[in-house]
């Protein structure tokens, strides 16, 4: 059998196992160490397993992603997520639909802290979704603004789509923090537009919120102010120079730590459990990254990616139409695969295409992290909208799905304006960074 | 008998999880402790070494906790159009992929140990000798194969799976 024909079977052999819901780093395991035994030999094949799973584990850079895994825990366990969100409140709480706006921006800004999409959702949610509730919110909105909002939470810089993108790509993770910022921001206008129009035609989705006093707003915002700091420090300990990537992760979740101790809202039994949960994640993530180191040597060995390749380029398109066939391939896979195995899985395929076709590849990071934000919340794996549920389970999922569509279409319409204007995520990265 | 080796699964994964836990907090300490020393002058010599080394404690000490709790990512979608046999064919074939691609670590990571341990193969700067950390990733996935690998059998022989460890 030719190696194409040994790539193929390989790749049929994945999606099978996948449908038996072997886990996803399981089965690319498998059938890399299979697929390199097959092309190269058995000694290739342990020698790479050996290699890469001491080298992946060990690298230096991918020590942010605990470090920021635990960072958001520690965040969540002493309750600093509350106060981000009672500071947003202060500030849109009285407008229609000001709560979901609320619950919006205390995503974007627990994302800035954790880099995950699930624990924004999850965090923000479990102390909006009953404030909402309680004035009288269409569960609709209610609903999909959290789970629409947690997915700032790969997009907005430290992201842990980014990380593994720039390791996956050989990209800077600096230059994909700065160039998620803009773009983040952006979408957090989107969803709130959204919010806003949906309101506007429809006043009982949300209601206005009850009004609060200067003093109460005040409050709000000193509360938020060591959480906004931790940001500032972390984020702009980056681009200043002040800290390298690792070294940021590690004085966010330090900082917020001793926060946590000084405010007396971090007990140890609390901060263990954080602990224990940012250790298990961490394994989540690191197999599957190692697992893609196996069976992208695989990929590249059977030419599937450079056959793609040559395929769409033989099509003799615009390369733009290209780029959306391959987002397009993106927001029909984010409806069955869960994003950051859809990345590690495809990345191998479509990376060379984009180098190939000339386009910038943070710009593109930035899009393909935007289309596994859809996936997020796209029917019927959306995880966030899953997460959302486990919040609020006498909400139907039906309500639920439907609620996030329009965020949905706010995500689409991003992306156009991203695709037509690859400014708005490359003006930071590159007027900051050489 | 099960229940036994299942205790016994639970204290081991429970005691690999405390290590890769520590890991964890070696690199916040060592990395604070490396930025504030910096800034007075006096980094820490070898952070990065031992960083790096702790990841490898961090990761490899909780793999067989995560799969414990069923932390893997695994595509649900066709679970309900399948039958309950097939679901469980799959939970069991998934079972012992995990214990095989262990050992195999396991394995492999034991046959590397050796030419390590001739070159004196060591981290950059205060010289870590890396074959102890291979060890600990040959014991930590001698661990989680060990759970997988009874997860599989108690799967085949019809009972349920416990998810947690006692601890």
């Amino acid at each position: 059998m030719s190696d194409f024909g040994i790539g193929t079977v390989g790749m049929l052999v994945l999606f099978v196992l996948l449908a038996l819901r072997v886990p996803v780093a399981f089965a690319m395991f498998g059938v890399g160490f299979a697929g390199i035994w097959a092309l190269n030999g058995l000694n290739a094949a342990k020698s790479l397993l050996a290699s890469e799973s001491f080298t992946l584990a060990s690298m230096p850079e991918l020590v942010v992603v605990p470090l920021f895994i635990l960072m958001g825990n520690v965040a969540s366990e002493t309750g600093m997520s509350r106060k981000l969100y009672d500071a947003a409140y202060a500030i849109v709480g009285r407008v229609r639909g000001g709560l979901a706006s609320a619950t919006v921006i205390g995503c974007g800004g627990f994302a800035a802290l954790s880099g995950s999409s699930v624990a924004s959702a999850l965090t923000i949610g479990k102390v909006s979704l009953g404030e909402m509730e309680r004035f009288n919110y269409d569960p609709r909105l209610s609903t999909g603004a959290v789970a629409a909002g947690g997915t700032l939470g790969i997009l907005i810089p430290p992201s842990t789509g980014f990380v593994i993108y720039a390791i996956l790509t050989q990209e800077s993770i600096g230059r994909l923090f700065l160039a998620g910022v803009l773009p983040g921001l952006l979408l957090l206008g989107m969803f709130i537009a959204t919010i806003t129009l949906q309101c506007w035609i429809n006043p009982a989705l949300g209601p206005r919120g009850p009004v609060t006093t200067t003093a109460e707003k005040l409050r709000a915002f000193v509360g938020a102010v060591p959480v906004v700091g931790v940001i500032v420090m972390t984020v702009g300990g980056i681009y200043s120079g002040l800290f390298s990537p690792v070294e940021a992760s590690a004085v966010g979740a330090g900082l917020f730590i001793i926060i946590g101790l000084i405010n007396r809202t971090l007990t140890l039994r609390a901060f263990w459990a954080a602990a224990k949960s940012s250790v298990t994640t961490t394994a989540t993530v690191m197999l599957i990254l190692i697992a893609a180191h196996m069976i992208n040597p695989f990929l590249a060995l059977s030419h599937i990616p450079q056959a793609l390749g040559e395929f769409l380029i033989g099509l003799d398109m615009p390369r733009m139409v290209i780029l959306a066939l391959i987002l397009a391939t993106y927001m029909v896979l984010g409806c069955f695969l869960e994003g950051f195995a859809m990345l590690v899985l495809t990345m191998p395929i479509f990376f060379p295409i984009i180098q190939q076709l000339g386009f910038d590849p943070i710009w593109f990071g930035v899009l393909v992290v935007l289309t596994l934000e859809m996936g997020l919340i796209s029917p019927p794996v959306g995880v966030n909208v899953f997460i959302v549920k486990s919040v609020v389970p006498h909400v139907p999922l039906g309500t639920i799905f439907r609620g996030v569509m329009p965020f949905w279409g706010a995500m689409i319409v991003t992306l156009i304006l991203l695709v037509a204007f690859p400014q708005i995520a490359l003006i930071l990265p590159d007027t900051m960074i050489d | 008998m099960l229940r036994a080796l299942d205790t016994l699964a639970g204290r081991v994964i429970a005691l690999s999880a405390f290590l890769g836990t520590l890991g964890l907090l070696t690199e916040v300490v060592v990395i604070l402790a490396d930025v504030t020393g910096r800034f007075f002058g006096a980094p820490i010599r070898g952070a990065q070494d031992i960083t790096q080394m702790a990841m490898v404690v961090l990761v490899f000490g909780g793999m067989a906790l995560c799969d414990r709790q069923g932390g893997h990512i695994a595509v649900d979608l066709f679970e309900r159009h399948f039958p309950d046999w097939a679901n469980r064919l799959g939970d069991i074939l998934s079972a012992l992929l995990g214990a095989a691609i262990f050992l195999g670590i396991a394995w492999t990571m034991w046959e590397s140990s050796f030419i390590s341990r001739m070159l004196r193969s060591a981290t950059n700067i205060i010289g870590l000798p890396k074959v102890w950390f291979q060890y600990y990733v040959i014991v930590s996935s001698l661990i989680t194969a060990f759970g997988m690998a009874l997860r599989a059998l108690v799967l085949t022989l019809g009972g349920a799976v416990r998810k947690g460890y006692d601890a």
